[in-house]
């Protein structure tokens, strides 16, 4: 082979090369890029709800309360005439049938609204306001164009009359597209256009939080003394593989042991994000505690050497030059643990975390779930306004994990130093 | 372990430079040779290629200068390096000036008269003799780095002073026997004084030789002959 | 000839089965400084770093014999190694400063050993540690810059002045000047000139030239024993061992 020939074969080489690597790059991009595509497009619609706009009069006669009456009077008094009342007129109604079908187009909590509106201004007894009741998940639905309307009547939810209804409340600009209060405020609940992520957005913070307060010290502390004090043996090197199998064990395998250990024999709540907290912390502690060692690993023995030279002791220098330098490896090897703690699901469904809560967690020990765990419920759930949630509750936990990534990249950036 | 130097061409450089002060011994040998030779046979013939040749000893020293320096710079010698490239550098300077006595010896032949006595020269031939055997062995040392051959002649400088004070008294004898021989005997006394100091040159190469090899310097004094004590 | 500073016995040191130093008996003198040569991995690391007892960290590392420092015996258990490293400092081959500011690099030994109580007394030790390192008029204005931003020669003179800045009796100095250039190797030389007035001073060097230049005494390692130790002109100029002069002639094959 002459010597041009074989430049020709090394160049080729490397266009080869090069071709399959932004190849192989691209294929990768296209499919987050069909993925994220997908998730926006169906989940983007869910932070907007639709709202009807009706006129409430809140009639002295079929109130049961005083003017000036007290918060707690309100709060326990029936809206429910009123706001049949205030329904009923947003359409004629001809028979029972179509009054039934005409409220069907409000949310169950229509009541509460206008409780709610009550609530928020005062004396409005006896006086008109406008408010925007939310619609039900139908409407809704319809209204964001996810409905097929041109069914036949039999194989619709919606019904002709409502059709109707719908068609007249749009012409009047009855209909509007809000912001969705409820998607972030409310807990889960049966009906689409009340469920939210207020309850798993607490239930995870306060997961990840437990954890981090288990994890972080116990992670930091060993990966400390594994990796400047212990004494290199075979126990050692035994615990340095049982670590790395750890780091590698399927998280549902920790769902198992909580369940087993954490419920059934010291009987910790169920569904709780205490008992969250601590299986995930034991799943993230070896995960923690390997780019901690790598972090400590990093810091040249030089600078070790350095302190001791000049009369430090161990324990001096490791504190005070070792520990401090590999702090940013540290904190942002526990960010990207605890945001893959975040993201975890299978172990927290063994321990109960599936269950329905209505209610939003005000401490650790009441049942809670968790954003991964309640897009896995959602995604079972047959109705249609539950597929739009489901989207955009992967989008929030992308977008964490993204926030949680992005945190530990410029911890490691802005704090590492750079040995010469 | 082998005696060679890691770096190849740093051994070859220091053999370069120890054959060429060989060279240059071997040249300065043979230049005394002659000198003597024109001298006992007043050959005024053989003057001018006599100091000819001293050029060409001069010319080596110059370049052995100039060898010694690069080696200095280039290498940094230590220890017995160091030691060899400082006396090349010491013993080319001796024989340089040894060639300058012959040459000077060579130029003393001009004046003299044809019909020398026998009596008169035959004790600066003895001089002459020594001096060239001292030059001889010392040069031998030298090539085969033998410490007691250097030392004996060191010790042997003391039998050239002596005969260099005997063949004065010749001459100066052959003088006070008539004041006409003024002229030519005082360049009679001249070149024994100059194989005198050859002798001395040659002394200090071999110091030099026994400083090379042991790292020392010869403890006490050089024994002196009789005409240095006065 | 000045006092004898450091004194080994029959110092043996073994790492794992490997047995890296045999039976060196050294004297090293006060106020002198003593040169360690020997082909790389001939233990003269591990000769000094005996003498502050640096080898402790190294798990496998063992040490049997004796080393004495006014004859008094350091290689012993119960000693505190702290305060034997407060009296005895090192500089290292590559420059290691801290990565914090020049001010911290020196001011944190007087720290951890209570000395400097007061802002206005450390400030004083800075001062005084840089100075005598010759360093001082070049950093004085930017005491609070990181020590890594400084060149390799200065890194390497803030190390001398963070070694300094303890007020030990004898500095050890593994390779100092490998990683400089020629300039700042003169400038460490000629600052180790006017160090070893104060203390006794031990420097492991490939350099020959810079042990004839810098050194009174000089040690030849080979293979871990101690070959040859001798006044440094005596070693350069005629040595008394063969092994000594095919070393430093270039000889080593
Ligand atoms: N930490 C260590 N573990 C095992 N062997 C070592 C260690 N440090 C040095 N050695 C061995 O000890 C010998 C001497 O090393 P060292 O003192 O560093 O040599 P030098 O400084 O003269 O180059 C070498 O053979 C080296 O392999
Ligand atoms: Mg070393």
């Amino acid at each position: 082979m002459t010597k041009e020939q074989r430049l020709k074969k090394r160049h080729s080489a490397e266009r080869r090369f090069r071709f399959y690597g932004i190849a192989s790059i691209c294929v990768a991009l296209l499919f987050v890029l069909i993925l994220v595509n997908n998730i926006f497009s169906k989940g983007s619609s869910a932070f907007m709800k639709t709202v009807i706009d009706v006129e409430v009069f809140y009639d002295p006669e079929l109130i049961e309360i005083e003017n000036g009456a007290s918060e707690e009077n309100i709060r326990e008094a029936d809206f429910y005439d009123i706001t049949i009342e205030t329904l009923l007129k947003s359409y004629p109604a001809k028979n029972l049938d179509e009054e039934n079908e005409l409220i069907d187009l409000f949310t169950t909590d229509a009541e509460i609204e206008i409780k709610k509106a009550f609530l928020e201004n005062n004396n409005l007894i006896g006086k008109k306001i406008n408010l925007e009741i939310t619609s039900s998940d139908d409407i809704d639905q319809l209204h964001k164009g996810n409905y097929p309307r041109d069914l036949p009547e039999d194989r619709r939810r919606i019904s002709n009359f409502q059709l109707k209804i719908y068609d007249t409340l749009v012409e009047n600009n009855k209909i509007n597209k809000n912001f969705n209060n409820y998607y972030f405020n409310n807990g889960d609940s049966r009906d689409p256009e009340l469920a939210g992520i207020g309850g798993a957005l607490v239930g995870s913070f306060y997961s990840i939080i437990i954890c981090l307060l288990l994890a972080f010290p116990v992670a930091v502390l060993a990966s400390i003394y594994l990796e400047e004090f212990a004494p290199k043996n075979k126990i050692t090197d035994f615990i340095e593989i049982n670590i790395n199998n750890l780091a590698a064990v399927p998280s549902i395998v920790y769902g198992l042991l909580a369940l087993q250990i954490l419920l059934a024999t010291i009987q910790l709540p169920r569904s709780t994000p205490l008992v969250a907290g601590i299986t995930l912390a034991l799943m993230t502690l070896p995960r923690i505690i390997i780019p901690c060692r790598a972090s400590l690993k990093a810091v040249p023995p030089s600078i070790r050497e350095g302190a001791l030279a000049v009369g430090a002791s161990k324990f001096q220098s490791v504190f005070h030059h070792v520990v401090p330098l590999s702090l940013p490896g540290t904190l942002s090897g526990t960010i990207i643990g605890l945001a893959q703690a975040l993201g975890e699901t299978a172990p927290l469904i063994l321990i109960g975390m599936v269950a329905f809560v209505v209610d939003i967690p005000s401490t650790p020990i009441d049942p809670s779930s968790s954003l991964p765990v309640q897009v896995y419920l959602w995604s079972e759930s047959a109705e249609r306004g539950f597929v739009e949630k489901t989207s955009a509750t992967i989008m929030m936990l992308l977008s964490f994990l993204i926030v949680m990534n992005f945190i530990a990249v410029y911890l490691r950036q802005k704090f590492e130093k750079r040995w010469n | 372990m082998s005696n060679e130097h890691t770096v190849k061409s740093y051994e070859e450089e220091l053999q370069f430079l120890v054959d060429s002060v060989i060279k240059m011994g071997s040249l300065t040998e043979s230049q005394m040779v002659d000198s003597m030779d024109a001298i006992i046979k007043v050959d005024k013939d053989s003057i001018d290629k006599i100091i000819k040749s001293d050029d060409e000893i001069n010319k080596f020293r110059s370049k052995i200068d100039t060898q010694i320096m690069t080696l200095l710079v280039k290498r940094a010698p230590m220890a017995i390096d160091l030691r060899e490239t400082i006396s090349s550098l010491k013993i080319s300077q001796d024989l340089e000036r040894i060639g300058d006595l012959s040459k000077s010896n060579a130029k003393k032949v001009k004046p003299l008269p044809l019909d020398l006595p026998e009596e008169l020269l035959s004790n600066l031939k003895r001089l002459g003799e020594l001096v060239i055997k001292q030059l001889n062995d010392v040069l031998d040392s030298y090539v085969n780095k033998n410490y007691d051959k250097a030392k004996e002649v060191w010790k042997k400088d003391e039998q050239v002073d002596d005969l260099t004070y005997i063949a004065m008294e010749s001459v100066i004898d052959f003088l006070s026997k008539d004041k006409k021989n003024l002229d030519f005997s005082t360049h009679l006394i001249f070149a024994t004084k100059n194989l005198e100091r050859a002798g001395d040159h040659i002394t200090n190469i071999a110091e030099s030789i026994c400083y090379l090899i042991k790292g020392e310097y010869l403890k006490g004094s050089r024994p002196k002959g009789k005409v240095i004590q006065e | 000839m000045n006092e004898v500073k450091i004194k080994s016995n029959n110092l043996n040191v073994f790492y794992g089965d490997k047995q890296a130093l045999f039976d060196v008996n050294l004297d090293l003198n006060e106020k002198e400084v003593t040169a360690l040569i020997g082909p790389s991995g001939c233990g003269k690391s591990t000769f000094i770093r005996c003498i502050n007892r640096m080898n402790d960290v190294i798990d496998i590392c063992k040490v049997t014999g004796n080393i004495e420092i006014d004859g008094v015996e350091i290689n012993d258990e119960n000693l505190d190694v702290v305060s034997l490293r407060e009296r005895v400092g090192m500089v290292f081959q590559k420059p290691n400063p801290f990565p914090k500011s020049i001010y911290d690099n020196i001011s944190y030994g007087p720290k951890i050993h209570g000395k400097g109580e007061t802002k206005s007394e450390l400030d004083e030790i800075v001062e005084r540690s840089l100075k005598k390192a010759a360093l001082w008029e070049e950093v004085k204005d930017r005491l609070d810059e990181p020590g890594t931003g400084l060149s390799g020669g200065q890194q390497q003179r803030l190390c001398i002045a963070r070694a300094i800045s303890v007020n030990p009796e004898v500095i050890l100095m593994d390779e100092p000047c490998s990683a400089l250039d020629p300039i700042a190797t003169a400038k460490i030389e000629e600052l180790i000139d006017e160090l070893k007035k104060t203390y006794t001073i031990v420097i492991v060097t490939h350099s020959m030239a810079q042990a004839v230049r810098v050194s009174q005494k000089t040690g030849f390692f080979h293979l871990g024993k101690l070959i040859e130790v001798g006044k440094t002109e005596k070693i350069f100029k005629n040595p008394d061992n063969k092994m000594t002069q095919d070393y430093i002639t270039g000889r080593f094959g």
